[in-house]
């Protein structure tokens, strides 16, 4: 299935990089995206000829660590980019008498990233259980605030953060909010095509796996396999807007079960370059 | 095939046990050790404790003077044992192959080949983390890694609580800055041999070739390599390969190496695990006897019993031979360990022809006699003689109550 051109031109100038979220799984070599046998230290080497950019997962599991990320940006080509999450113990876990210093950690552990001009954005992933009251909407300020000078991607899971002061402060900040595609589920931050950031915007597939999403295993909650069609409709719709506004957009795949995330950011790309947006 | 080793490590175990059980104890210093012994040492302390000086095999009044605040708590075996059990449930829902510690907090879990039920391995880690967390109230440090050696680097880098994850081929750039004190492997006169040359960090010992470390470590020479290089093969024993034990612990408050005194607490050992077999109608067929020096040594030997048995005196018996075998050093004792192990449960058919086995049947009559009068009357109501040399020491036993939430008894 081919893509017709979008009804709106985007910018000549919008760079959309495609790629998914994380790419050492070893479910991919058994699924065959990775050839057999390919160790963890091939993977990116592999993953890099076919994307130009990956969302790093392991940094909400761990503190990055400079050292370790320094070796990683050594082994990637030198047109290859990162986004990477913040770490969980300043979203998930927050200590509230050590944020700072976590901040303060994340920063140093992320900057050769940044340093070697490869860090595309900072995915703050907020949880489900983050809602917009007065404490977290501080919280959600002071954080910002600490993290200055990185470039943020602020993803919602909390349905009341979809408001228009929320947006436009943002746009102060010039944060991106990240746009997701997700199961249709109530209480969910909606799919919203809003620019927030004209530098960037961000989209993340997450598959619409609505049995799955709140089972608490991840291989059910992102086990989707996104059809043409769909896939379709977000290249014509919501990325050609947000291409129109932005200089730039990165869209990560998180479906990783079976390999789907790949395949399907393939798909996307070729959707996405039938259509002339990429 | 790449392996993936998830490696959860509870900190000063055995004080984050009692600690759970003791609200009270929670943020103040506290101290493991056998309590009213003159040359007792340390078993364990909390970070606390740590904090203030105190360390493992350091003497109780030495560890007291460094931290008076202190409060002392008596070794409880049972416990810990009883907590590792349950710090393995969940880690057996994730993998067959799960090895534990002999009650020190450390499991391994080699989650290789999971990824698709399970997903990524720094995944399943967290979740065992937040479960263990949330059931048991401990915190342990989690890390994950192509092999058991990496793994417990990476949890001692975070410990006593955090996460590392060392991505498989790294773990050659991950061990080179860090000193060499931290690998497992490398003994105290490794270091102290290493350190003669002024190498004091993994990357400056790695730098020696086959040849420098087999002029230094002899037959050991491969190991080490190895080890500098954070390759390590060991299998992660799978869960089922440990059988189920009955097991008993005596420590003495005053370390002893009196010949009479230790053979007493043996026999009440011996009761003790007897009475735990007979309860479960089981018997055993091998035993397993550790010796804990009070330097902190371990020894463990093993004796197989010609049937399996559970009555005390064959189980002394047996127990004694096992002892033999270890009891080599003059050192003073503080701890004796008895396992009884390929548990059975013993055929309920008398033999056809009464020899050998008779004696056995008399024996178990008569312990099965003492149980009951024991039960009716209480555990003081009866003792044979060869224990009442441990009436007037200060000491602690075995008890087999169910002490931690949720953890069968």
């Amino acid at each position: 299935m081919q893509c017709l051109p979008p009804a709106s031109t985007s910018k000549p100038s919008c760079r959309l990089l495609v790629g998914t979220s994380g790419y050492s799984y070893a479910e991919w070599v058994s699924a065959g995206f990775y050839p057999p046998q390919t160790p963890s230290t091939r993977m990116l080497s592999f993953y890099a000829r076919r994307f130009p950019i990956v969302e790093l997962n392991y940094t909400w599991y761990q503190m990055p660590r400079a050292d370790a990320l320094e070796r990683l940006c050594a082994r990637s080509p030198a047109d290859f980019y990162f986004t990477a999450k913040l770490t969980r113990r300043l979203t998930h876990e927050i200590d509230f008498d050590r944020w700072r210093t976590a901040a303060a950690e994340y920063r140093r552990g992320i900057a050769p990233l940044q340093q070697a001009g490869k860090l595309k954005a900072v995915l703050v992933q907020l949880p489900p259980f983050f809602d917009r009251r007065p404490q977290n909407r501080r919280y959600l300020a002071l954080l910002l605030d600490a993290l200055e000078g990185l470039p943020l991607a602020v993803e919602f899971r909390h349905a009341s953060w979809a408001a228009e002061r929320v947006f436009a402060e943002l746009e102060r900040r010039r944060t991106t909010l990240v746009c997701v595609d997700e199961p249709a589920l109530p209480g969910l931050f909606p799919q919203l095509a809003v620019v927030t950031n004209p530098d960037l915007f961000y989209v993340r597939f997450h598959g619409r796996n609505a049995a799955g999403w709140r089972s608490g295993d991840m291989q059910k909650q992102f086990d989707y396999d996104y059809h043409d069609a769909e896939l379709c409709r977000w290249a014509q719709g919501p990325i050609a807007e947000m291409a129109a506004r932005a200089r730039s957009g990165v869209i990560f795949f998180n479906n990783h079960v079976r390999a789907q995330a790949p395949k399907n950011a393939r798909r996307l790309m070729k959707h996405l370059a039938s259509g002339k947006i990429a | 095939m790449e392996r993936t080793i998830i490696h959860l490590d509870v900190a000063d175990f055995a004080a984050a046990v009692e600690c759970l059980l003791d609200r009270r104890l929670a943020g103040r210093p506290l101290i493991i050790a056998p309590g009213g012994a003159a040359r007792a040492v340390v078993y364990d302390m909390n970070e606390t404790a740590f904090q203030c000086g105190v360390r493992k095999g350091m003497a109780v009044r030495r560890a007291l003077r460094r931290c008076p605040d202190a409060r002392l708590r008596p070794p409880r075996m049972e416990r810990y044992e009883q907590a590792m059990q349950a710090l393995l449930q969940p880690a057996l829902a994730c993998s067959p192959r799960v090895e534990c510690g002999d009650a020190d907090g450390h499991l391994f879990v080699d989650v290789t080949g999971t990824g698709r039920l399970l997903g990524p391995a720094m995944d399943v880690a967290w979740r065992l983390e937040r479960r263990i967390r949330a059931d048991l109230g401990f915190e342990p440090a989690w890390s994950v890694a192509s092999s058991k050696l990496m793994a417990k680097v990476a949890t001692r880098l975070v410990k006593p609580r955090g996460e590392c994850i060392v991505g498989a081929g790294e773990e050659a750039a991950f061990l080179a800055p860090l000193p060499l004190r931290l690998l497992p492997g490398i003994e105290n006169r490794d270091l102290a041999m290493l350190d003669a040359l002024n190498l004091a960090f993994v990357r400056q010992a790695a730098s020696l070739s086959r040849e420098q470390l087999g002029a230094l470590f002899g037959s050991r020479a491969a190991l080490v390599h190895d080890v500098l290089r954070g390759i390590d093969p060991s299998p992660v024993r799978p869960a089922g390969s440990a059988s189920p034990t009955v097991t008993a612990h005596w420590h003495f408050g005053n370390d002893s190496n009196d010949a009479v005194v230790v053979e007493s607490a043996l026999y009440a050992l011996a009761e003790q695990a007897g009475w735990q077999l007979r309860r479960q109608r089981l018997a055993a067929r091998r035993l397993r006897i550790t010796i804990d020096y009070s330097d902190g040594r371990r020894r463990t030997g093993h004796a197989t019993a010609p049937g399996a048995t559970s009555d005390d005196r064959s189980l002394f018996e047996i127990a004694c031979r096992a002892l033999q075998r270890v009891w080599t050093r003059r050192v003073r004792i503080r701890h004796l360990g008895f396992y009884c192990e390929r548990l059975v449960f013993p055929t309920a058919q008398l033999d056809l022809f009464a020899g050998r086995h008779y004696p056995n049947r008399k024996h178990y009559r008569l312990s099965a006699a003492v149980d009951r009068i024991r039960e009716r009357f209480g555990r003081q109501a009866i003792d044979v003689g060869r224990v009442l040399a441990l009436k007037d020491l200060p000491a602690a036993g075995q008890c087999a109550v169910p002490l931690l939430p949720g953890v069968p008894a």
